[in-house]
């Protein structure tokens, strides 16, 4: 018996009937396709997430109070973190250029005459506005004189100004903020919706010494921003600031921080981590897919197996052996398996394009899926082929051929 | 040439076994034409299939040249079908969507080698049976008995020990079986050994030993005085019946 003959033979049974090897061929098809897109949308996005993740300030430290991984928001109501170890942190670290301390509370409520609403308060030092880039378009920003006297003062954020002004100048309005009566003096920059999804622009401002005796009456701050005057500096300023802080509040070995220290690095090891398992995930997804493709294909064969005794009993009684048809059908589930999955590489790659360049998705066309077309189209062909075609081969000529 | 000797098959097992052959001895020499008859149900199927090596008996002894049939495992049986023994069905069995040309080469895709002239060989096949037009014509554009025609060369395209033809008339109208019988006197004259198994006592009479098989055994083995002769049949056929 010759492989390759027989082996033709199973490559011509595909010829022979066009819309059944094209079912076959669809959810292999499908599924690469699938993979590839996916693959592709993957590495845009995550190219997508690290050019957003790297606006982050990489010269900053960003100490929150609270353990656990707080590269998202400082806990609410943790006082683990006191101005003291601000003090503290800015004595002991070499090479700083700006700090900054904050104790925010969300959703408090802001009254201006009848109108009523719920916005996040930051209180802050001078430091703020340079330290997130981020001026007032018109009065000032709160200055070192408001916090010594603890004045009344706030910078309010547009959407805040909009709802409780309409069109009006808010500046040199009184609004009160929970019961405190604060002065408006300055109006931020809109900045939109921040990374969290919330609306960055429904904020005020405060001093932070008022915000801490006059408002929340708390004697601690929600985080500590150091940003340094060279990136070389941030590893040790780090390791230097977590020592401090332990020693400072007594944690020894076997406990864990009541604080984190988030930095630009380690933020974006989260989102590429975040973004690896999203990828993962649609991957595990589109595997899934390709199984399915891989049970339609089989029971496709098996379909064709029993449509087609007659001519395997033929070819037995012609003299082929169970190898032989053995070989030809799992030939004719590795052809399947081969175009299908090169055609929906093909078209995935397409696709992929496609979306590149008629909507606002981002992707990168990858090599990848043709790469793997090879080992996956053997892994499925023969994994799937397999049972089918030793059911072919085991058809006995006598009973096949009745 | 064939040799069988107190050939049994039985199927199924214990109380439920059902002997279908019951100690059938025949020998077949080689260059004989041999009509194996019965009615259906006395298991001329059965014996068709030990013959042509698609089933083992139970008992006895099967030996084909000098090979003995009962000992051999499947796939050794695969290559003795392919090697000795060329099929005509009564269905035909041709592959449709496959051009005469290459259901002639069929049972050389799984010869043990693939001869260089397998094109050249089909053709000759296919010229010696009349169809030396039709190579390129697949199984449905072709009459019933062009498509016997086919088979037959099919049969032929491995050079086998003998032609097993099982009803090769069944589904053909007179002419066209009585060109399929001329065909096997034509062979048998060219020195192959034929066996056919039929009910038709017409059919028959064209070999030149009529074996009657009986509930299993052979009732009668005798020799055909005067065979029927397919060509001069033919040629007595009414002109206007001529195709």
């Amino acid at each position: 018996m010759s492989f390759l003959w027989v082996a033709a033979e199973g490559i011509c049974a595909l010829s022979a009937n066009k819309l059944r090897n094209f079912l076959m061929m669809l959810g292999m098809i499908v599924g690469v396709a699938l993979l590839a897109v996916i693959m592709a949308v993957g590495k845009g996005t995550q190219q997508k997430v690290i050019k957003r993740v790297d606006t982050w300030p990489i010269r900053v430290i960003k100490v929150n109070a609270g353990g656990g991984k707080g590269y998202t928001r400082p806990q609410a109501g943790v006082a683990t973190l006191k101005l003291e170890d601000a003090d503290a942190i800015r004595d002991r670290i070499r090479g700083w250029d700006l700090m900054l301390c904050v104790a925010e509370k969300r959703g408090l409520p802001m009254k201006f005459g009848s109108r009523q609403c719920q916005a996040d308060v930051f209180a802050v030092e001078p430091t703020y506005c340079e330290m997130q880039s981020w001026p007032v378009q018109e009065g000032e920003e709160i200055g070192t004189e408001d916090i010594r006297t603890m004045a009344r003062v706030c910078v309010v954020g547009t959407t805040l100004a909009k709802t409780l002004f309409g069109e009006d100048n808010p500046i040199g309005e009184y609004i009160y903020i929970g019961k405190v009566r604060f002065r408006v003096k300055g109006i931020l920059k809109s900045r939109g919706i921040g990374p969290g999804g919330t609306d960055s622009d429904n904020r005020a401002l405060i001093p932070l010494t008022t915000g801490m005796r006059r408002l929340f009456n708390q004697g601690y701050i929600s985080y500590v921003r150091v940003r340094m005057k060279s990136v070389a500096a941030v590893p040790n300023a780090v390791k230097t600031i977590r020592q401090l802080l332990r020693k400072r509040h007594h944690i020894s070995p076997p406990e864990t921080d009541d604080f984190s220290i988030v930095t630009a690095k380690q933020i974006a090891e989260v989102a590429r981590g975040i973004s690896r398992t999203l990828t993962a995930v649609l991957v595990a997804l589109a595997g899934l897919s390709l199984l399915v493709g891989g049970v339609v294909m089989m029971n496709i064969l098996l379909i064709s197996v029993a449509e087609r005794t007659k001519e395997i009993g033929l070819r037995r009684a012609l003299g082929a052996t169970q190898h032989a048809i053995l070989v030809q059908f799992l030939t004719e589930a590795l052809s399947v398996t081969l175009i299908g999955m090169t055609l929906g590489a093909a078209l995935g790659w397409s696709v992929s394009v496609a979306l590149r360049r008629y909507t606002p998705v981002i992707t990168e066309t990858a090599w990848e899926p043709f790469a793997l077309v090879i080992p996956f189209a053997l892994l499925f062909g023969v994994a799937f082929g397999v049972h089918p075609a030793r059911r072919a081969a085991r058809l006995h000529p006598v009973e096949a051929m009745r | 040439m064939i040799e069988l000797e107190a050939v049994e098959k039985a199927y199924g097992s214990g109380s439920t076994e059902a002997l279908v052959l019951k100690g059938i001895s025949f020998r077949v020499e080689a260059g004989e034409y041999v009509a194996i008859m019965g009615a259906s149900g006395t298991g001329k199927t059965t014996l068709l299939n030990i013959l042509g090596c698609l089933d083992k008996p139970t008992g006895g002894h099967y030996r084909l040249e000098d090979t003995d049939v009962v000992s051999l495992d499947d796939d050794a049986l695969s290559h003795l079908r392919n090697r000795k023994i060329g099929f005509v069905f009564q269905m035909f069995h041709l592959l449709e969507r496959t051009k005469a040309l290459k259901n002639v080469m069929l049972p050389l895709i799984y010869a043990e080698e693939y001869p260089d002239d397998a094109e050249e060989r089909a053709k000759k096949a296919l010229t010696s049976v009349g169809l030396a037009d039709r190579i390129q014509y697949k199984p449905g554009e072709l009459s019933g008995g062009q498509q016997q025609r086919v088979a037959i060369a099919r049969a032929l395209i491995t050079d086998p020990a003998i032609v097993l033809a099982d009803e090769p008339t069944g589904n053909l109208d007179r002419r066209s079986g009585l060109e399929v019988l001329a065909i096997f006197r034509r062979l048998q004259q060219e020195g192959r050994t034929i066996i056919v198994v039929t009910h038709d006592q017409a059919v028959a009479e064209h070999a030149g030993r009529i074996l009657l098989l009986s509930d299993g055994a052979i009732a009668h083995d005798r020799p055909v005085a005067e065979p029927r002769d397919a060509e001069a049949e033919l040629a007595s056929l009414p002109k206007e019946d001529r195709r």
